[in-house]
Order: structure tokens, then sequence, then C-alpha cells
């Protein structure tokens, strides 16, 4: 395998921008950061079909920041749409009407609120039905376009502003996030991966890989959100960083089904360190320094990792 | 008597919560009050408008404030926007408070509208806070400070109510975002408002469009790639600048720029497209060599 890789430095990325500038999404969006960098690999022959979120606003009428073709779905059915828009282009193909070398990739945009909750079934259905598509969900762990609502991509611990940390609740978010990655690794497709913006080389590899399988390939990408996490947009890198560092966001994929770790870091850093650079944690330190929650935290990140310990 | 304060900044810039902060101190003075924001579809960056009334009555009007008393300007390269437009509706009675750190050129143009009063509440806060990006406790303290109707101790109360409200739980920038309401406070004068009804809601200004062909009126939907027509460049409040004779073109700043403002030339130096860099200083938070510098935005460096 090791000498199929295409990717091991950042100047072996493309120079090319496939998704242009002027777009309304946020300065320091780490969702569009991985989207730009996931582009860049796929090439220009690229459908999007975007389910209604933050990235709603990259193609905002009549302007489009996409040299190729988008399509806009509700929160529910982005992959239902993949499906046609895969369908008509084998059609086209067959008879004769499109080249199949003109063949486009037919992209899912989602954020985690569509990803983890709305259109779970319909990415089941996809999944089920080996549809030949690419899945990419930008994960700021909230509704963010609506305004940080909690969703099931919520960490433990997290403030959004329908779990906001109060006497009796003193963690903000009670619930854990749900392990989409798991989720879909049940269905069998040929490729999942993780992936951060802080690692544009992990991540171009990764996109690069999925490309030789035919049927579902799914991302979901670590999305920084300076909005949405209160920190300042400059910090979007660092805190991507220090995800990966602290153990609580791991690279890895799982080609048909088997799981491997893409960077592992050789020690893992205090969870405190990535924690404390973002606003929706702040009532774990202050007023008071809210130990056990922090302990439960920790808990859960050593627990991950304790079953990939050989 | 009621007093209806219109505030323009863009996407974090605090402006709900200024309007929020004068809201909450006129209320904990004893007047009926009301706030709120409005903003379409854009983000962080992008125009934004809040609005505060303030009455001693209750207050039965609804909805946007189209003919202003006050009207608060968190950044002067709103001023030119025609979608932001914050003078539209403002007469010569109009208070007119402006967040600028270039007083000449914008004294000059505005002269004729009556009550114009510039702050630099930007460097304010950055001499107090450290950063200058967010400044709803200034901009909210200089809406009170104006109406004088409201106590310094009083504003100093709403600054820490908001703030704590949206989740700020540090002490430290609190008392810090006190200090710069109060700085604020102290710099300006109170005026005597002279309130008016409020008129109807149509613009003050109609537009007229010449017909043009359906190809040229008629958006095209098959075009790729237009979006860089929209310059988001005026988003920024600073603005990164590489120094090229330190730069080692390692790439670090064009692979992690989110919007793709940053391109390679043959020599593989970077170069930034102020038209569309919003500001957000990644690349200056992760050069190596700190090769690029935050310069604040300012009419020297407009091209």
């Amino acid at each position: 395998m090791e000498s199929d890789t295409k990717y091991k430095r950042l100047k072996d990325l493309s120079r090319e921008e496939f998704i242009l500038p002027g777009t309304t999404v946020c300065g320091g969006c780490g969702g569009l950061e991985a989207l730009r960098l996931f582009h860049k690999v796929l090439g220009k022959n690229v459908v999007f079909v975007n389910a209604a979120g933050c990235f709603t606003l990259l193609a905002l009428f009549p302007y489009s920041p996409f040299r190729g073709s988008w399509l806009y779905t509700n929160m529910a059915s982005a992959p239902a749409g993949a499906q046609g828009v895969r369908d008509a282009l084998d059609i086209l193909i067959a008879s004769g009407r499109l080249k199949p070398e003109d063949d486009m990739k037919v992209v899912v945009l989602a954020g985690d609120g569509s990803t983890y909750d709305m259109a779970l079934s319909s990415t089941s259905g996809a999944i089920f039905r080996d549809l030949d598509f690419y899945y990419f969900c930008y994960d700021n762990e909230a509704y963010g376009n609506t305004g940080m609502q909690m969703s099931s991509a919520s960490p433990y611990g997290s403030m959004t502003t329908t779990s906001k940390p109060a006497h009796l609740s003193t963690a903000g978010t009670r619930s854990h996030k749900k392990d989409i990655f798991e989720i879909w690794r049940a269905h069998k497709p040929p490729y999942i991966a993780t992936i951060s913006p802080r690692h544009p080389v992990d991540l171009s590899e990764k996109v690069s890989r999925s490309m030789q399988y035919k049927g579902p390939k799914l991302f979901i990408a670590f999305s920084p959100c300076p909005t949405g996490w209160m920190y300042d947009p400059s910090l979007t890198v660092k805190i991507a960083r220090l995800a990966v560092d602290t153990g609580i966001w791991a690279l890895k994929e799982a080609i048909n089904g088997e799981v491997k770790h893409t960077y592992i870091p050789s020690k893992f850093k205090p969870v405190e360190e990535y924690l404390m650079t973002q606003g929706r944690f702040n009532h774990l330190f202050y007023p008071v320094r809210q130990d056990k929650i922090l302990e439960d935290i920790r808990e859960d990140i050593n627990s991950y990792w304790e079953q990939y310990k050989k | 008597m009621m007093i209806r304060i219109r505030f323009h900044g863009r996407g974090g810039h605090g402006i709900k919560t200024a309007s929020r902060i004068a809201g909450t101190a006129a209320s904990m003075e004893g007047f009926n009050v009301q706030d709120f924001p409005l903003y379409g579809a854009e983000r962080r960056g992008a125009p934004l408008t809040a609005y505060t009334r303030i009455s001693d009555g209750t207050i039965f009007e609804r909805g946007i404030i189209s003919s202003p008393d006050i009207v608060i300007i968190a950044d002067d390269s709103l001023i030119e926007d025609p979608m932001a437009d914050p003078l539209n509706g403002a007469d010569t009675n109009t208070i007119i408070i402006i967040n600028t750190n270039r007083p000449h050129d914008i004294s000059e143009g505005l002269a004729a509208r009556g009550r114009v009063f510039l702050i630099d509440a930007t460097e304010i806060s950055m001499s107090v806070i450290g950063k200058g990006s967010a400044i709803s406790a200034a901009m909210g303290a200089a809406a009170c400070r104006v109406t004088g109707l409201i106590n310094k101790a009083t504003v100093e109360k709403a600054v820490v109510k908001e703030l704590t409200s949206i989740g700020i739980s540090s002490e430290e920038i609190i008392r810090k975002n006190v200090e710069v309401a109060g700085t604020c406070f102290d710099s300006l004068p109170s005026f005597e408002i002279i309130t008016r009804a409020e008129t109807s809601q149509l613009l003050t200004k109609t537009i007229v469009l010449p017909y043009e062909a359906p190809a040229i009126s008629t958006p095209n939907v098959i075009a790729s790639g237009n979006i860089i027509e929209r310059k988001t460049g005026k988003w920024r409040t600073f603005r990164p600048v590489i120094n090229y004779d330190k730069c080692n073109h390692c790439w670090i700043c064009f692979v992690w720029c989110p919007d793709g403002v940053i391109s390679l030339d043959d020599k593989e130096f970077p170069h930034i497209d102020y038209d569309h860099c919003k500001g957000c200083l990644i690349c200056y938070e992760e050069c190596p060599i700190k090769a690029i510098t935050v310069e604040r935005e300012s009419s020297s460096n407009e091209q």
C-alpha cells in the first residue's frame, strides 16, 4: 500500500482552486477549509447535493462558488437527491448523451444536524442500495446555521443554545456524541474516514484512496466553528490540531469495514488544553471547575482508545 | 418621550449584544424598552442591524426603526455599503456615533449631516482587552451615554448582565469590558435628543432601475464560480500583510486559508487577494516564522 501514497507533504497538494472566494460563510470557517482541501483532490467534475445547513450559504442565488453544479435539498434528503443525480448521469452515459470521461462525481454536502439526525434514514437507504457517491459531513457539533442548537453530534459537556449549563445541569449537553462512524460502518460501505483540516496530507490521501472504490464513500470532517464554539477565528487550525493531539478527534478510516487509525499522537495532551480554547466549554472552568465532568470527558477518551490497544 | 436607537455593525462586532446592553440599562433605570437584531442569511463579517427603543410610556411601535434618533455605526466601512445604508432615515437632528480610526476622512464627508460624533472604540478595546474585534460593551455604552438618561454605574451593571448571559464567564474579560464601557461612556457628551414621531416605513430614497434586456437583467444560473463578483474584503477589521523578505514560501498560509484567497506565484510566494480576504487571520496565526503581520484597516491601505 505504501507505494500507492500520492500525498506525502503539503507541496503535493493541488494549487488549483475549485471553490472560489466571495462566499458568505463566516471568516475562519473550519468546514469550508476542509471542503476546499477535499475538493482539490476530487477535481473539477463534481455535482454537489447540498442538504440545508450552513453551506446553503455557499451558493447564494444568483452566485455560486463552484465551478461545477450544485443541487439544493432539504435537510433529510440529500442522499436521496444524490441517488437521482447518479441515476440521471448513468442514463445519460448509457444512452450515449454523456461521454464516460465527462462523468461526474456525486457528492453529498451535509452538516452534522442533517448527517447525525435528520438524514440518517436516507443515508442508510443510500448505503444499503450501494449508491456510488461521496458523503462529506462538516461536523461543527450543533445546528450552526440556525444559532447553535444541540444536535446529536454535540459533545457531552458543551454548551449550546438549547443545552445551556444550569444549576441542575452543570454539563450543558448531557448526552454523548452519536458514533456516526460506527453507524455507517454497520452498513458495510467500502470506505469511511474521519478527516481534519489541520491534517491536509492525511485528508488528501484518504480522499485519493477512496476514489478507487465504487459505492458509498463517507467522510466526517472535523469543522471548528468560531461563531458557535466561541473562539477567535484565527484559532481554527490550532483548535483542530488540539482536537487530534488530545485524542478527542480520532483520525481513522475503515476500508471494507476494517478500522485503521491513520495518525495516533505519541503522547496525548491533557484534554483541558483543547476545551479551554472555546467559549462553549467555559462553564467547565469558571466560575468553578467542574472536576466530575472533566473526569467524564477524560474517561470517554481513554475508553475509546483502550479498545484499539493491542 | 421615546428614543429610537439603530445599531449598525458586522457579524462578530457584538451589535446584537450592544443593543441589549442599551435596552437592559434603560430598563434598570425604569424605562420601557425593546431590543432586537435583524440579520439575513449572512455571517460573521457581514452587515447586520440591531434596534433599541426606550420610552417612559408603553411602547406600541413594532418592527424596524426607519427614522432613528441615534445611529451607532460600529465600522466606518459600512457608511458606504449600500446593503447596510446606516444613514438611511437619519436627519439633521439624528445623533450619529461612528467607530473609526480615520476621523479626517469621515468628518469631511459627513459634516453636513449635523450631529456626528467619532470615537475609536476599537483602539480603546485593543488597549484594554488586547483585542478589538468584539466591541459590544463600547457600542452599548456609547448609545446609553448619548441618550443622557442612563447612569454610568447602570451601564456597567448592564454590561456584566448581558456578557454573562451570552456565556462569558471569565471575570477578567467581563471586568475589562466594563472598563471599556466606562471609557467610552466618559469620552462622549450627552445630547439633547430631539425625538419625533416615527415616519412611514418607506425608504427615503427611491431607486429607479432602467430597463435592461433579459440577457443582462436575468441572473445566469449556469454561471460557474461567479461568486467571485461578491467582494468580502470589507468584512475585515484587521488585515494580514506578508513580509516577503522573511517569507520562505512554505505553503502553510496557502493551504490553511479557508476561503482560498491566498495564491502562490511561480516562485511559490503567497499573495493575498484583499478584495475577498475576510480577515480571519489564520495565516498570521499559523505562519511558523512570523512573516505575516497584522495591520488595522484604515484609509491608507485601501487600494
